[in-house]
């Protein structure tokens, strides 16, 4: 079963992938150069980071549907046109890591 | 769950992990060498895109063995999967089929015709020196261990600790040949070093490239499976899927950090390697 539950992550993140990439590409017509922080981008980074590496804060919804709701977010941030997502990316992973720690090492 | 259905599985995860992972090599080289680099989903959107190409046949190439080569290369590592996170069956035909493999680079190369396949042949067969790491680890790994099963080799490391420990050497020599089949600008990998083109791949296109990308997903899939397996023991998926973006990025790093060998260099790294490895490795097992 968890080979499975893989498998749907996995999907989830190439299908994430694939879709942020032609949004991404539909948005942004000129290369990546003036390196501002896409809002939008921003918010889909940090839902899909918490969802994927703080599902037990939602325990009305099962693990493995926050996990791939998550992955799909986050993946559609890591995928976008070469240069962009990159600081949403990583805001968004630490945003998650730090409730992460703040729920399962210090408290 | 039915063999076919794990089967199944098991081939699907291996080519769209092994596609994603060349995507992250190819960003880690990138962003080494100060580029945005590709999107990470790009190895799979070429394998995609290979398919709805036109597949063109040169008039040199020597059929049917230019179609049924990419078909067999396929297979194999396909067999591979199935010996490996299916049945987790014996090393030896792991082994036996990254020999295979290097037959198949062989005979690819030369069935299209091509002076760059040809070049990738003949280097195919000169690079054959190259896999001594290979049957060096396997016999040290027997030597320690006392048995070639994948499922045994696991159990052994449940109870005596992770082999990386004991035969880092082993590991090591593991390592050089994971490199020596990375395929992106790797510094050990002859046969598709960009002075001849793209190698043994120069000359086939459409669907028949499509089939070798399939093909080269899985085998990177399988070559860090194996390495995770044989010197870590049993671990969870996430921890497979960890460890082989770790191994992938250090190995990107690698391969955007030095310079691509010409084949006599890049035999003699190997060979090298294989002596220190075998000479070390026995060393520790027998006086450590």
């Amino acid at each position: 079963m968890e080979t499975q539950i893989y498998l749907v992550y996995i999907l989830s993140f190439v299908l994430g992938s694939i879709v942020g990439l032609v949004l991404s590409y539909k948005k942004y017509t000129e290369p990546f150069v003036r390196k501002n922080i896409d809002v939008a981008a921003l918010v889909l980074a940090i839902i899909g980071w918490v969802l994927a590496l703080n599902f037990a804060l939602i325990p009305i919804i099962p693990d493995y549907i926050s996990i791939t709701v998550g992955v799909f977010l986050f993946a559609m941030v890591i995928g976008m046109r070469p240069g962009y997502g990159r600081y949403e990316t990583v805001i968004g992973f630490l945003v998650a890591g730090i409730i992460w720690i703040l729920r399962t090492v210090l408290s | 769950m039915n063999l076919m259905a794990d089967i199944l599985l098991n081939v699907t995860i291996a080519f769209l992990v092994g596609s994603v992972l060349f995507g992250i090599q190819r960003k880690v080289m990138a962003r080494i060498q100060l580029r945005p680099g590709p999107p990470i989903i790009q190895h799979l959107l070429h394998t995609m895109k290979f398919f709805i190409k036109e597949t063109v046949f040169p008039k040199t190439a020597a059929m049917p063995f230019y179609v049924v080569i990419t078909v067999i290369l396929c297979a194999i590592w396909v067999a591979a999967v199935i010996v490996g996170p299916v049945t987790q069956g014996p090393l030896l035909l792991l082994f036996a089929i990254f020999a295979i493999h290097k037959i198949v680079e062989h005979n690819a190369g030369s069935s299209s015709g091509s002076p760059y396949g040809k070049l990738s042949c003949v280097r195919a067969v000169f690079s054959a020196a190259a896999e001594l790491p290979l049957f060096a680890v396997l016999i040290i790994i027997f030597l320690q261990t006392g048995t070639m099963q994948l499922s045994t080799i696991v159990a052994y490391q449940a109870e005596h600790g992770a082999l990386i420990f004991t035969l880092p050497l082993a590991a090591m020599m593991f390592i050089a040949l994971i490199i020596s089949k990375s395929y992106y600008y790797s510094p050990l990998n002859i046969t598709l070093a960009k002075d001849i083109v793209s190698g043994f791949e120069t000359e086939h296109f459409g669907m028949l490239r499509g089939f070798i990308m399939i093909s080269e997903a899985i085998t990177w899939y399988m070559l860090l499976w194996v390495f995770l397996t044989v010197f870590f023991g049993a671990l969870s998926p996430l921890m497979y899927l960890i460890g082989m973006v770790i191994l992938t990025a250090l190995i990107g790093a690698v391969n955007a950090l030095t310079p691509i060998l010409n084949p006599n260099h890049s035999v003699m790294t190997e060979i090298t390697l294989a002596f220190i490895g075998i000479v070390g490795s026995i060393i520790m097992m027998f006086y450590i």
